[in-house]
């Protein structure tokens, strides 16, 4: 964190003050229980992907080579993205809208995002199922409004878990999106308009590149988070659009074969650390939200 | 020269209570280099920011070759600006930037290319047309600015304190490209800067704003030799003020008398002012006599300070009853030979030279 630039004096450090900055003794209780309660568990895990039944990479081959199981990975994938794109979506209009807003309407709206994330997610979840069954809120009005002749279906299937889970996801995608959006100049936004770019032009040629990395890194967070989602999924899904995670509870709970759930976790693991090395890549830990 | 080319009409722009702008009304000829000065909060940003179309007024009308401006929204104004901010578009190249205002009108490829390069040779940053906004000074961003918001041959081109981030030597040297390049171009420049020396040497007329009204425009000179508000006198060149008894007034002109010890006559006067009433005597530094030597047409003072300024040495002075007086006189004037402060000096200047301003 600390470089010698930035001292102030100019003045370089002793060399124990480095030491001090730079060994990690006071790290190692911390360091000692990562390793006891989630390494080390995974790591179990993980080996008995290859050694149950019987040694090999059997799990994996059944895995991959089952059309069944294909389809739950290719699931998981249209679920993530679609997530993220609706995600994006709602939330740029919303992040835009905040960032122009004046600050006592922003600090509401910001009150309401942060509200709904800190609620229980089963509540919400729950909540969700309440009014999106066919008995539900929504389908009485629209029924009520002559606006439909028979209840739409909108859970159980992959429309109630875009829907829930975009719900969850929306404030990952905010506030990074705020704030990008926050630092770019209104006067930019006035010289595109006198340059003669209308709304649209000033948005696809300006705004939105401007706030890209914004976009990138909650898109990313949004899509790695949705890939190991389980508790949505399961309430709002339905049998035939079911996501990687259930999947893995399925193993582990139902079918104790530990061997499978743990080649399901680790192919989980890998696609979502691959995902999170993009980001890196483009956009760096520190820079997230920024540029 | 044809003053009718744009026309602003009484414009009038209210924030709730605030008046920011009271009855602008002002007729700019066509290759004019017109400056808005005043301080900040004068209206002088926000007429510009009515022109440009971020601002609608609450009264009055804009007219550009005789129709008005203020049906069409910013994008379709074709006016260029250049703000008090860096405004490129970050995400692209110097070259980039230049052409976006080409693109989005979907000129040829060719005819944009084309464009660019007259562009950045026109404000001599031939080469850098790959660099991005945040590899290049201050400076050279607001010349880039300038490229850009020339590029479609604006008929009017804005220009908002633009050179108020940059320090004062590269500020001289942009002035010195702006006036080139006005020159070169014959684009009608609006210009806002709070900064009197710079409205001197850019504009060919200057418009002094205060409280939102217009309060004189005209050239350079006409504002320093004949200042038709106490602000205005303030503003352009240095000034000091004495109270001062009207004795009589005649045609514009008025007897005054000073530290009861000096009458003067033949004085323009400015505001009203009837015999008997108080006044402002303003002079100027550089049109005051010192003599060392007591005269009984001289205003007697005490030398309080003499500052030496290179070129110029500076002797600040008080009054019999107090008030501040400088001089400014050459360096090596043999006025100043041997004062010292504490000295009793005696000043005189010609009616030509000083302005009464009345309530």
């Amino acid at each position: 964190m600390v470089s010698q630039t930035e001292t102030g004096s100019g003045r370089p450090y002793s060399p124990a003050q480095v030491r001090r900055l730079t060994d990690f003794d006071l790290t190692l209780p911390a360091l000692g229980l990562l390793i006891l309660f989630f390494v080390l568990p995974v790591a179990m895990l993980l080996t008995r992907s290859v050694t149950e039944p019987v040694p090999g990479l059997g799990n994996y081959a059944e895995l991959l080579g089952s059309s069944t199981y294909l389809r739950i990975f290719a699931n998981t994938f249209i679920v993530s993205g679609l997530v993220t794109l609706v995600s994006l979506l709602i939330g740029f209009p919303v992040a835009w809208a905040l960032a122009i807003m004046p600050n006592r309407a922003a600090s509401i709206v910001f009150a309401i995002l942060l509200l709904s994330m800190w609620t229980n997610l089963l509540a919400r979840t729950y909540a969700w199922m309440v009014l999106l069954q066919r008995t539900g809120v929504i389908n009485k009005m629209l029924l009520g409004m002559g606006l439909i002749d028979t209840p739409l279906p909108l859970v159980n299937n992959l429309t109630g878990v875009t829907i829930g889970m975009t719900y969850i996801m929306l404030p990952f995608i905010i506030l990074p999106l705020y704030g990008v959006i926050r630092k770019i100049d209104p006067a930019i936004l006035q010289a595109a308009a006198l340059c003669g770019a209308n709304r649209w032009q000033s948005l696809v040629r300006v705004l939105l590149p401007l706030a890209m990395p914004g976009m990138a890194a909650g898109a990313l967070m949004v899509f790695v988070m949705s890939l190991g989602y389980f508790v949505t999924p399961a309430l709002l899904g339905g049998t035939s659009n079911m996501m990687l995670a259930e999947l893995i509870a399925q193993f582990v709970q139902s079918l104790v074969n530990w061997g499978m759930g743990g080649a399901a976790a680790l192919v989980l693991l890998v696609v979502t650390l691959a995902l999170y090395a993009v980001q890196l890549r483009f956009f760096g830990t520190n820079r997230m939200g920024g540029r | 020269m044809n003053r009718s080319f744009l026309q602003i009409r009484g414009i009038r722009k209210e924030y709730g209570p605030v008046t920011a702008v009271q009855d602008v009304t002002l007729d700019v000829a066509q290759g004019e280099f017109l400056t808005f000065l005043g301080p900040s909060g004068s209206g002088k940003s926000t007429t510009l920011y009515i022109l440009a179309g971020f601002e609608n007024p609450t009264r009055g009308d804009i007219l550009l070759n005789g129709e008005t401006l203020l049906a069409t929204p910013s994008h379709k104004r074709n006016i260029g600006m250049v703000f008090q901010r860096y405004t490129l578009f970050p995400h692209l190249s110097v070259g980039e930037n230049i052409a976006f205002p080409l693109k989005v009108r979907r000129l040829p490829k060719v005819e944009i290319d084309a464009k660019v390069s007259a562009m950045l040779k026109l404000v001599r940053l031939e080469g850098f047309e790959d660099r991005k906004p945040a590899q290049m000074s201050g400076g050279q961003q607001q010349r880039v600015a300038l490229a850009r918001a020339l590029a479609y041959d604006p008929p009017v081109l804005l220009m908002d304190e633009p050179l108020s981030a940059l320090d004062k030597k590269l500020r001289e040297e942009i002035q010195h490209e702006i006036r080139r390049i006005h020159q070169q171009t014959e684009v009608t420049i609006l210009y806002v800067t709070h900064d009197q020396e710079e409205a001197l040497r850019l504009s060919d007329r200057i418009a002094v704003f205060s409280k939102g009204v217009i309060d004189q425009i005209g050239t350079g000179p006409e504002l320093y030799a004949n200042p038709a508000t106490r602000f205005v006198a303030e503003f352009i060149g240095d000034s000091d003020f004495l109270p001062c008894d009207v004795v009589s007034t005649v045609n514009g002109r008025a007897e005054i008398a000073v530290c009861d010890s000096m009458t003067v006559s033949n004085i323009p006067l400015h505001g009203t002012a009837s015999s008997g009433s108080k006044a402002a005597l303003m002079l100027r530094p550089e049109r005051l006599l010192l003599s060392k030597t007591k005269s009984d047409i001289g205003l007697p003072v005490t030398v309080s300070d003499i500052t030496f300024l290179g070129n110029n040495v500076h002797v600040a002075t008080k009054t019999r009853k107090g008030n501040v007086l400088s001089v400014r006189l050459p360096f090596g004037h043999e006025a100043i030979s041997g004062l010292n402060r504490g000295d009793a000096v005696w000043l005189r200047f010609d009616a030509g030279s000083a302005h009464v301003f009345g309530q």
